[in-house]
């Protein structure tokens, strides 16, 4: 993939250049707190360094929102306005490539998703700071993007290693050609370098969580396993994990009445919830907690990888930290892995 | 402007024809304004205007094209709500969904259809798909159970009609787990009446829908009679809500019950935690 370099004088102009392509969100740090917001609120941009607390998910895949009127004609979708989205983890990238599968492949495609998709541009970065609870290097990922980028910022002294992984970012290069200058062999030297560092610092925090080999594998054996039911324990089924884990998607449609015509809601739901796979029968497949408990990380790491070939969990251990019950999925595998 | 297609957008359907089968359950002659074609086994989601929406799959023969059947059973809030519903009311159809049954793969083939209760409703898609070209298939054996005579649906076709098809190809056995003064049949739960098939196994396969319990009890009641795990066809009942393989709320393994079925072999997901819940 072609490499450039941008100083950080000069990207102040990319700046201005991708405020005027569309809404920019920024992922924006705050004392010790990464975020994604809307770059207008921020005014600057300064390099987050690690993840944003909340996925990016809800730019793609809106918390609610109206998916149909009827009964009418069949009528155009609604545009969007092109977005940007600077501060993408490897992580954050890795679970858009996981909800792309799901929303753009098969007989059928999402038209919402597959718009804002479309409209979007993603430029990622290399994580510099890690948080205690990131384990992407066990899910099959690195903290720095390797793909499924637009474009990726990997920093370095006086401004940033710029990688290209798309013609939407072989274009944004195109726009600025002035900024865009060679990378060196010195500024390679000094990414890699970066690199490598942090993500020895991931690895050496996720080596005990370590699996003995293909989740898949350790998972085709652990349906039965006791530590599903020891670790539920503390779980009050808030779903909070779900929400804030980038590759959830599971929805929920409802309608209402809207004057003398009716709309078809779409809104986030859980498989952590008790009636979500009950049918009017009254049959339910997993009625007990431990079974949706389970249920999470056989998707994230069973069935998944099983239609798609990968692990549908990053490591971003957001999950981790939004869990009020204390319920670490590292440890939960880790027991798994033992027995 | 590009016109995307919605897929969670339903066709406007008027109900042309309410029919009561038994006492909890009616068939709704419904006609989409715009043509939706199906092949058995696939479903369809029906949509009661600001109530919501539930999947059910046609009961009609899918070479009727103008209109379609839904055979429904009162069980839940979009159900009920439904069968409220009256003669020149609308409902919405998104659809067709799902895998049905392969009959191309079928041909040559004895088929055992084995079904309980509302179950009847897609197989009397696929009896009426099979028939309709019934030179491409050897044998029909259509084994159905209900829980008393007046639970029985299609009851005059059933009873009368399919019997007459075509006695050396097309043979019907019903059952029901209570009797009355009018029943001279069987008595007894579906599994009572697959015995003494008088199929090549080797050459036959089986279809079953019904309620979970029953589904469970004829699928082993088959593999002991003999049939490979590959050629019993399960419609299974999931959670079907986007219909489209998106909301997650059908999932079985790591099948998307409403995009990888509805219709699935039994080998495929014996294994798979609450396939018969």
């Amino acid at each position: 993939m072609e490499t450039h370099y941008v100083s950080e004088a000069d990207f102040i102009k990319l700046l201005s250049w991708l405020e005027n392509r569309g809404d920019l969100y920024v992922a924006s740090r705050e004392d010790d707190q990464v975020s994604i917001k809307p770059f207008g609120e921020v005014g600057e941009f300064t390099y987050p360094g690690v993840r944003a607390y909340q996925p990016l998910k809800p730019l793609f895949f809106s918390l609610l929102e109206e998916v149909a009127e009827y009964p009418t004609e069949e009528e155009a979708l609604r545009e969007i306005k092109p977005f940007s989205i600077l501060g993408a983890a490897s992580c954050d990238i890795r679970a858009i490539e996981a909800l792309d599968h799901v929303f753009l492949e098969g007989q059928f495609k999402d038209p919402f998703y597959e718009e804002r998709r479309r409209k979007s541009l993603i430029i990622g970065f290399d994580c510099t700071e890690p948080l205690e609870t990131c384990f992407c290097v066990i899910m099959g990922n690195n903290p720095y993007p390797e793909k499924n980028f637009d474009l990726n910022l990997s920093k370095i002294e006086g401004g940033y290693v710029v990688e290209v992984g798309s013609e939407k970012g072989k274009e944004v290069v195109e726009a600025n050609k002035e900024i865009f200058k060679p990378a060196t062999e010195n500024h390679l030297s000094q990414r890699d370098a970066i690199r490598s560092s942090v993500k020895a610092t991931v690895e050496k925090q996720s080596k005990e969580f370590k699996p003995s080999g293909a989740w898949r594998e350790i998972l085709a054996k652990a349906f039965d396993d006791s530590a599903w039911a020891r670790n539920v324990e503390t779980c009050v089924e808030c779903a909070a994990c779900l929400f804030i884990c980038p590759t959830c998607q599971c929805f929920l449609l409802y309608d209402e009445r809207a004057g003398d015509r009716y709309k078809r809601l779409r809104m986030w739901d859980a498989c952590a919830y008790k009636n979500f796979a009950k049918v009017a029968g009254g049959a339910n497949p997993r009625p007990h907690l431990v079974e949706r408990f389970r249920h999470r990380y056989y998707h994230k790491l069973d069935y998944f990888p099983k239609n798609y070939g990968f692990e549908a969990c990053t490591g971003c251990g957001r999950c981790i930290v939004a869990c009020p019950g204390k319920i670490d999925m590292r440890k939960v595998l880790k027991e798994v892995c033992k027995s | 402007m590009q016109v995307v297609k919605n897929i969670y957008k339903p066709v406007t359907a008027d109900i042309l024809e309410v029919i009561d089968e038994t006492p909890t359950i009616k068939t709704f002659v419904v006609r989409p304004r715009q043509p939706i074609g199906f092949q058995a086994g696939e479903f369809m989601e029906v949509t009661v205007p600001g109530v919501g929406e539930a999947p059910f799959t046609p009961s009609s023969s899918p070479n009727v094209k103008e209109t379609i059947d839904f055979t429904i059973m009162k069980v839940g809030r979009v159900t009920e709500a439904i069968h409220r519903m009256r003669k020149g009311d609308t409902v919405g159809v998104r659809g067709p969904l799902g895998k049905g049954y392969p009959l191309d793969a079928w041909k040559g083939k004895e088929i055992c259809i084995v079904g309980g209760g509302v179950g009847g409703a897609p197989l009397r898609a696929l009896f009426l798909a099979l028939t309709e070209r019934l030179d491409d298939f050897k044998k029909i054996l259509y084994c159905y159970g209900a829980r008393t005579p007046k639970d029985i649906v299609y009851k005059k076709q059933i009873m009368e009609e399919w019997p007459k098809i075509d006695p050396k190809k097309v043979e019907i056995r019903l059952t029901v787990d209570e009797g009355d003064e009018t029943w001279k049949g069987n008595v007894g739960v579906v599994t009572t009446v697959v015995r003494d098939l008088g199929l090549d196994l080797a050459s036959s396969v089986a279809v079953v829908c019904g309620p979970p319990i029953m589904m469970k009890f004829a699928t082993f009641k088959l593999l002991e009679l003999g049939y490979p795990e590959s050629s019993i066809y399960l419609s299974m009942e999931k959670n079907m809500s986007c219909g489209v393989g998106k909301c997650g709320h059908c999932m079985l393994g790591e099948y998307m019950v409403c995009q990888d079925g509805p219709v699935l072999t039994y080998d495929l997901i014996k294994d798979k935690p609450g396939i018969w819940d």
